[in-house]
């Protein structure tokens, strides 16, 4: 039971928020504020081709016209637009070509973090250890991507999307956008006029990405909001897992992190993305500052037998707007979802999924377990809906919530609109506390209060769990203690 | 109560309105009708010999007083009598249970005539300690439409339990909001829909948990055939400090037609930790097994598919304590599907 031992140790050595430093790194930014000449200014830092800045302009154009959402069940200060940076990125030489010339402040965050960015570093480890790669975006650019070079003779496009835009301009244009249009929504709309960077990644007919892929996001200059753009293109048969995770500073000001995930899956591929998201989630007794993560993420499963599955880890944010999606197209295609969402202190997550089935035979898994703590306020909102053309369609749904003292809120609203006779969907959901038996037990074996919550919370997630790849399980086990930290006694 | 007024077109809610997403009154209704003149109620309705007294409200006019206080142990006919064509009308009613009554409700909608719009108000009390089984029959022409409101207060220790039979029409809408004081008082609020042709209902209900202590137990289920839709709404509110609540509900539907539509959003809304909360709702067909097993034993396929669909709505009538008012609701559905 490394995992318990694991999970035990990370209560012992309580952090409140161990990302939560901030480096002091010399940074360029866009005149603060919001408009056209903003757009131009970040499209001409990114080189970008003209259509790029027109699109872009016309998003911009939408987004004016739109009206920010107000049905989630979350309550927060007004963002002012027109307070923040939409651009800074670290002073450094021209495209870096290796880590030597990276800025090693830079690098010395990464290192904080415990993120590898040096290739050789992860090689060093056990023999046999699977390895990742990744692509660090720093505030509102990449940094650095690593093997850059073996991913290439896998036939495999893995770059900040700034500079596929550039090397794969005809890629980028036929598929960005594709999945969630520019006025999509008011968030979205604004990431399309502003996104700064993100990751590109193609996996080309018949390939299994030869190694788990992952961007890591840190937000580190303040009043600065982020934006990044992530577009996932599995190509005929291929496979390829994905990881994200994010940070940021501690700040009693409120930062925006807006971003746009776009996956599109073709004929029999498949693409599993994991994410841990750790953003700063405020103040826990003020609940002063934190990130308002008002995220939009879709998968187009395009393709017959076509299969994308979402995996999220939600412990972080002040504020959570986020409902990972599929359109399940394909006949036989199938989307699975996948969700712990942990809010403890004054946070507030309005989390879910949307699964739309469109072909034939196509499936559906939701698993979304939520854990509310403190005074804070945890929604799962979500929609299972069938086309009329869609025969055959079947989806299980089950949303599990804990509550962990008397002043949290749990919330369960899911849609089901079913307009095919040949659909078998099941939903269920149950709210109930932590079982006092087992408080008992467990604190009768020897685990103090907060060890035992922990240690029952981790079994209460342990299906979602199951489903992450394994380095980010285990990440994620110490996560759910840390997160609790205070919740009972 | 909501703010709709069928003499004012701007209360139409429209799809927009999230309680609405899925009736779309102003889709329907653009205007305001022009208002029914009202009309006699004869006969006993679809409750006759089953005793008790009757308030009656004809096109929305009371046929005599428009409130009900009940005490011991009684039986009272509500009917909802609309008889007209292309008009709308308002009825409005009051029932109260005093403490310690038992009192048996059997709720009529009767519509005769075509492409009216009636709206139903209803106001049930009841004091603590007292009992109200509410039993619905709605029955109006496919192009009519009909909205019917009905709010409930309850006291400590009250037993309120509910059971809607529809069929639907152009556009028809059963709404319960139950503010339910916790304090040992037990909800039960049933319904169960068969819809054909165009048809369309939807029961919506709140059940707001005010206090510790309460129990709701909630089973809606619906046959919905051709191009029929049926809604179902449901949430159940936890607030802070009703630890203890036990609170279940389901929502089963079977969709029997190629293009019928089922949606469903069954909601919790919960700010107490000490409580037993879980909903369920399923959508599908007909289990095939089932269907082969009973033509196996020589039941034709149309025979098997009718007693199998009985069977499934059938549980939501088996849950009414009164045995008189139960077998004519059971016979009432039977003789609809």
């Amino acid at each position: 039971m490394a995992a318990v031992k694991e999970t035990i140790d990370a209560v012992a050595a309580l952090e409140k928020y161990a990302h939560g430093f901030t480096s002091d790194i010399e940074t360029e930014f866009a005149p603060r504020g919001l408009n056209a000449d903003i757009v131009r200014f970040i499209s001409e830092k990114k080189g970008e081709p003209q259509w790029m800045l027109e699109w872009r302009l016309a998003a911009y154009e939408r987004w004016l016209a739109m009206e920010e959402p107000t049905w989630a069940a979350v309550k927060y200060e007004p963002v002012d637009y027109q307070e923040l940076f939409y651009y800074a990125a670290p002073k450094q030489k021209e495209g870096p070509k290796s880590l030597d010339e990276v800025d090693p402040e830079l690098l010395a965050v990464y290192e904080k973090l415990g993120i590898p960015l040096k290739e050789q570093e992860v090689l060093a480890g056990v023999q046999g250890a699977p390895r990742v790669a990744v692509d660090a975006v720093f505030d509102s650019v990449s940094v650095v991507t690593t093997f850059k070079k073996e991913l290439e003779k896998a036939g495999v496009i893995f770059m900040p999307i700034s500079e596929a835009l550039r090397e794969h301009p005809e890629l980028v244009r036929q598929y960005l956008g594709s999945v969630v249009p520019v006025s999509d929504n008011y968030f979205a709309a604004l990431n399309s006029a502003v996104f700064s960077d993100g990751s590109f990644v193609y996996i080309p007919p018949g390939v299994r990405c030869p190694m788990e892929l992952s961007t890591y996001f840190r937000i580190n200059a303040s009043q600065t909001g982020q934006f990044e753009r992530t577009l996932i293109i599995a190509d005929k048969g291929s496979y390829v897992s994905y990881l994200e995770g994010c940070t940021a500073p501690m700040r009693d000001e409120n930062q925006l992190h807006a971003a746009v995930v776009e996956i599109v899956a073709l004929d029999d591929a498949e693409v599993k993305y994991s994410t841990v998201q750790n953003w700063y989630p405020g103040d826990p007794a003020t609940g002063k500052g934190g990130i308002y993560n008002f995220v939009t993420k879709r998968a187009d499963c395009r393709g017959d037998r076509s299969k994308v599955s979402w995996t999220q880890v939600e412990t972080g944010s002040a504020v959570t707007w986020k409902y990972p999606s599929c359109l399940l197209k394909g006949e036989e295609s199938s989307g699975e979802f996948y969700s712990i969402a942990i809010t403890n202190g004054r946070q507030q997550a309005d989390t879910g999924t949307k699964m739309v089935h469109l072909g034939k035979n196509s499936k559906s898994r939701i698993i979304a377990k939520a854990v509310s703590a403190g005074k804070s306020d945890s929604t799962y909102r979500g929609l299972v809906s069938v086309h009329p053309k869609a025969t055959g369609v079947r989806n299980f749904t089950q949303c599990d919530s804990l509550l962990i003292g008397k002043e949290c809120g749990s919330h369960t609203i899911p849609y089901i609109e079913a307009r095919n006779g040949s659909a078998h969907l099941e939903h269920e959901a149950t709210t109930t506390r932590l079982s006092d038996d087992q408080l008992f037990y467990a604190q009768q074996r020897g685990l103090n209060e907060e060890e035992a919550v922990a240690l029952l919370v981790n079994g209460f997630v342990r299906d979602v769990m199951q489903t992450l790849p394994m380095e980010f399980a285990v990440e994620a086990q110490k996560l759910v203690a840390i997160s609790l930290e205070g919740s009972v006694g | 109560m909501s703010a709709l007024n069928i003499r004012d077109s701007s209360t139409f809610p429209s799809r927009r309105v999230e309680a609405w997403k899925y009736s779309d009154l102003r889709r329907w209704l653009r205007e305001a009708p022009e208002v029914s003149s009202a009309v006699a109620v004869s006969g006993d309705g679809p409750w006759a010999g089953l005793g008790g007294d009757q308030l009656a409200f004809g096109n929305g006019a009371a046929a005599g007083a428009d409130a009900f206080v009940g005490s011991g142990e009684q039986v009272l006919r509500l009917r909802f009598v609309s008889e007209t064509s292309g008009t709308g009308h308002t009825a409005a009613a009051r029932i109260s249970a005093r403490p310690g009554a038992r009192l048996l409700l059997l709720e009529s909608h009767e519509g005769a005539g075509s492409g009216y719009v009636a709206h139903n108000r209803l106001e049930i009390d009841v004091a603590p300690g007292a009992e109200v089984t509410r039993l619905v029959l709605v029955e109006e022409p496919e192009d009519a439409i009909s909205v019917t409101e009905a709010e409930v207060r309850l006291g400590e220790g009250a037993r309120y339990a509910q059971t809607i039979a529809a069929t639907g029409a152009k556009l028809q809408r059963l709404e319960t909001r139950i503010v339910h004081p916790g304090q040992g008082a037990d909800v039960r609020m049933d319904g169960v829909y068969a819809l054909s042709g165009a048809r369309h209902v939807d029961l919506t209900s709140v059940v707001d948990h005010q206090g510790p202590d309460g129990r709701t137990s909630q089973l809606a289920k619906g046959v919905v055939r051709d191009t029929a839709r049926g809604v179902f709404q449901g949430k159940i509110v936890v607030q802070r400090g009703a630890d203890g609540t036990d609170a279940r509900m389901g929502h089963h539907a079977l969709i029997l037609g190629e293009r019928a539509e089922i949606d469903a959003k069954p909601e919790l809304i919960i700010y107490a930790d000490d409580v037993q909360c879980a909903h369920g709702n399923t959508v599908g067909n007909l289990d095939e097994s089932a269907l082969f097993y009973m033509q196996q034993r020589g039941l034709p396929a149309d025979e098997a598919r009718a007693l199998l669909t009985q069977a499934f709505l059938f549980e939501v009538i088996d849950r009414i304590d009164h045995e008189g008012a139960r077998e004519r609701v059971r016979e009432w559905l039977g003789d609809r599907l």
